[in-house]
């Protein structure tokens, strides 16, 4: 059942080529050339977001949750690939992004939500389902308030997965409040003020590579107001969805 | 006259034209059939919906004196295939692939490589039945929770996978669908433990790694490309049946 046998997955990487050139061959017929190069103009073959090893998760865990004990550079490797510059797939590259741990840190916090709602006596299923819709209106709205600041700041180029990518970082941040609030009781506030302080300082230092890579001109102050906005909003988002007893 | 009725003479494939065969005598014209019989082998799996009253074996037997075969659709019942077969439910292969899962220290991928659902789908309906037990009415939330889980888990491997990975959605579903055995157990047993305790969250940790180590090498051993990132498989995987042990435990 290799769906890699047909005429449109000619590209042969990633599962999206392959599961579209599959049905779309049988729900949209001729239609399916039209969808899949419109897939790869949205996102950018999300197989270089998955090419990590262990030792690449547990690194950049690191980087994420504590951000200041990071003492190298931040800057991602490119390295000329047919006439362009391309980034390093994650695999080499300790600062490319990754979609593996946003969602891993994103199914965690269902996971900890469901025990911390179980914990308190709240747990239903319906429960459990309402706080995955939240946290994916959670996500997506961070993904249109930095696409949104990127492209106000005229750098349009920004591949959309990599903004993904870095707004489900925060979702890390965020097990280990919920993991506060099971374990240590009141103290959660002084965990969750410390990791959207973390969280902050995570996007501000990459924030700032990526914008200097991608905007044309360096507009200084509109800049530094623009990576302080992307912190501050840290702090309501975590507030909110980890406010696990309340609606 | 052949043709009483006016009707054009009419080839029937199995058992010749009956105006040639029975020498003219069109009262022992066998019941009409229809006209285009498509080619099936004698002991096929689904009996063909015809008219004929004969089965096949028999008008293979000669075409003449057709109306004098057997009589009735009784004579399809011993060539049909049991029930069972023909939906595709093996249950001495599910019974194996079963026990295999009952082994929590290895994994014996040998039965899991052809997948088939309906052992997942019997497992699915001894935890609802064991969660109804316990009183919680969640038949939607647990396929709901499956199908999701499972499509969670191939999307996830494949991706890790790269080039390489042919898990398919039906094996990854089936797979998911059997390590549910350690989960089925688990509300079993913990309709006799005591609702509010650190022994049910205990008991349950215990079955959620064991349901993880038992999808974590079956994972890796029916698809390719899942050994360099086993670490990464099992930590989904057991975030999976964590999901489901919390049904259970609270």
């Amino acid at each position: 059942m290799n769906p890699k046998s047909n005429p449109f997955s000619s590209a042969g990487s990633g599962l999206i080529r392959g599961g579209l050139s599959a049905y779309g061959e049988k729900i949209f017929g001729s239609g399916s050339e039209y969808v899949q190069s419109n897939i790869s103009k949205c996102f950018s073959d999300p197989q270089y977001y998955f090419q990590v090893n262990d030792h690449y998760v547990r690194n950049k865990l690191k980087i994420v949750l504590l951000p200041f004990l990071n003492r190298g550079h931040w800057t991602r490797i490119t390295e000329p690939v047919g006439g362009r510059l391309s980034y390093e797939p994650p695999i080499n590259d300790i600062n490319a992004p990754d979609l593996y741990i946003p969602c891993m840190s994103f199914a965690t916090y269902l996971v900890l939500a469901g025990i911390s709602l179980g914990l308190s006596g709240k747990f239903t299923p319906e429960a459990l389902n309402w706080k995955f819709v939240t946290g994916m209106m959670g996500w997506f709205s961070e993904v249109m308030l930095l696409k949104v600041s990127i492209l106000s700041l005229g750098g349009g180029e920004a591949p959309l997965l990599d903004m993904v990518a870095y707004a489900g970082y925060t979702f890390t941040g965020m097990c280990v409040a919920v993991l506060g609030k099971i374990t240590l009781g009141y103290t959660y506030y002084l965990i969750i003020l410390w990791t959207c302080l973390c969280m902050g300082i995570f996007f501000i230092k990459t924030m700032n590579r990526t914008l200097l890579s991608e905007v044309r001109s360096y507009d200084s102050s509109k800049h530094h107001y623009l990576l302080l906005c992307t912190a501050l909003t840290q702090f309501p988002l975590m507030f909110c969805l980890s406010n696990i007893s309340g609606t | 006259m052949t043709k009483e009725f006016g009707v054009p003479p009419v080839v029937f494939p199995s058992g010749g034209n009956p105006t040639v065969a029975a020498g003219g005598n069109t009262q022992q014209r066998r019941v009409p059939t229809a006209p285009f019989q498509p080619p099936r082998p004698s002991n096929s799996g689904i009996p063909f919906m015809s008219f004929e009253v004969g089965s096949a074996a028999a008008t293979t037997s000669g075409p003449i004196g057709g109306g004098t075969g057997p009589i009735g659709g009784v004579a399809n019942f011993d060539d049909e295939e049991p029930l069972l077969d023909e939906l595709g439910i093996h249950p001495d292969q599910i019974w194996k692939k079963t026990k295999s899962i009952l082994n929590p220290f290895r994994a014996n991928p040998t039965f899991h490589k052809d997948s088939d659902l309906s052992g997942p789908i019997f497992l699915y309906l001894s935890f609802c039945l064991f969660q109804l037990l316990a009183g919680k009415i969640q038949f939607g939330v647990i396929l709901g929770w499956i199908v999701v889980s499972s499509i969670f888990l191939y999307v996830v491997f494949n991706m890790l996978a790269g080039r390489h990975g042919n898990l398919d959605l039906h094996t990854c579903t089936s797979v998911v669908g059997y390590c549910l055995l350690p989960v089925v157990i688990l509300s079993a047993i913990s309709l006799f433990v005591p609702q509010n305790g650190a022994l049910r969250s205990g008991i349950a940790g215990v079955f959620v790694i064991w349901a993880t180590r038992a999808c974590t090498n079956l994972m890796v051993a029916v698809a390719d490309g899942g050994e360099e990132h086993r670490g990464l498989i099992a930590y989904a995987c057991f975030l999976i049946y964590t999901l489901f042990s919390l049904l259970v435990v609270f």
